[in-house]
């Protein structure tokens, strides 16, 4: 993070996203990729490990995983489908959790620090694949036709008003659904990564390379309030994970649901 | 959301907010949209403005017999 023998501040911007191959010739395997491939094997171990040796009496690695799991299973979940099928997309909805809240947190762990979802492509596949589940589950409940006229004629609007609400409801459920949900997964690990960045670098060239003393005042501040960023980063990469997740859910939750 | 099939005791509703920014995104999308198209079409300046207020209106409306 040092800023070198430069005297100018480079500050932080888009550019800083720009990874580099980590083995020269693999252009693919970049840090996202490295931190996309720890985050699985991390969950996969912890879960393996949670129910390799399932008792009544649970170890604390089950309860543990008991914990996490149960977490999803019932507070998103449950809550968002339904109690009558929503055990069929548990594991989907824990996958992704758990998925979104390692690659998010990433961002924080030390000598990682680098969020996945902040590269726009992984929140746009993220998204499609709630987007083609949730549409998939209603077309195969309802049919084609069924599920169009689910997802586009609002419930409890009077018959007047529908020409004028049906384009509304069409492109906010069709097509504003996975934008968002892209966007805003996106968006906040961008924008939280380089607000760490510009605090992290700016109090460090005050702090060292400004050669003056009160400048470096202003940079031990600035690295302080970095602390507490980091900190609301966070709880922000957390409430990112949770809320895609119970939009997933609830979004297969209304494509499922029987209206009237 | 359908309230009358499960005796869930809380609903979780933590998304609603956001599923509420979607309607209005959508509703100023399509409105808004409409409005520049007719812009272009018509030559006028006055329809675009008037749209995206259209759209967010009946939006709110949307939504007020949606989460009654």
């Amino acid at each position: 993070m040092s800023a070198g023998v430069s005297t100018e501040f480079i500050s932080p911007g888009p550019q800083s996203f720009n990874t580099t191959p980590i083995i020269d010739g693999v252009d693919w395997f970049t840090k996202p990729v490295l931190v996309a491939a720890l985050s699985v094997v991390v969950i996969v171990w912890f879960y393996w490990g949670a129910s390799r040796k399932a008792a009544v009496v649970p170890s604390k690695l089950q309860f543990a995983g008991e914990l996490g799991y149960n977490f999803v299973r019932n507070s998103i979940a449950r809550d968002a489908i339904g109690s009558h099928d929503y055990m069929k997309y548990v594991p989907y909805l824990c996958g992704l959790f758990y998925f979104i809240l390692l690659n998010n947190v990433a961002g924080t762990i030390p000598l990682i620090q680098f969020p996945t979802f902040s590269h726009i492509g992984w929140a746009y596949v993220a998204a499609i694949m709630s987007w083609v589940i949730y549409n998939a589950v209603g077309i195969k409940k309802k049919g084609l036709w069924g599920y169009f006229k689910h997802q586009t004629m609002p419930a409890g609007v009077p018959v007047w008003l529908m020409p004028l609400m049906i384009p509304i409801e069409f492109i906010s459920n069709i097509l504003v659904r996975p934008v968002s949900l892209s966007l805003r997964l996106f968006a906040n690990m961008f924008a939280g990564h380089i607000l760490l960045l510009v605090f992290v670098t700016g109090g460090d060239y005050m702090l060292r390379e400004s050669g003056s003393i009160a400048l470096g005042g202003v940079g031990i501040i600035t690295l302080l309030m970095g602390l507490a960023i980091a900190g609301l980063e966070l709880f922000v990469q957390c409430i990112q994970a949770y809320i895609f997740v119970v939009l997933t859910a609830q979004y297969i939750g209304s494509a499922i649901a029987d209206e009237h | 959301m359908s309230q009358h099939e499960d005796p869930k005791p809380t609903p979780n509703t933590s998304g609603d907010g956001w599923r509420v920014l979607s309607y209005l995104i959508g509703g100023i999308l399509v409105y808004g949209g409409i409005g520049f198209g007719l812009d272009r079409w018509l030559g006028t300046q006055f329809l675009l403005p008037v749209g995206i207020v259209l759209g967010a209106g009946l939006t709110i409306v949307l939504l007020n017999f949606r989460y009654r």
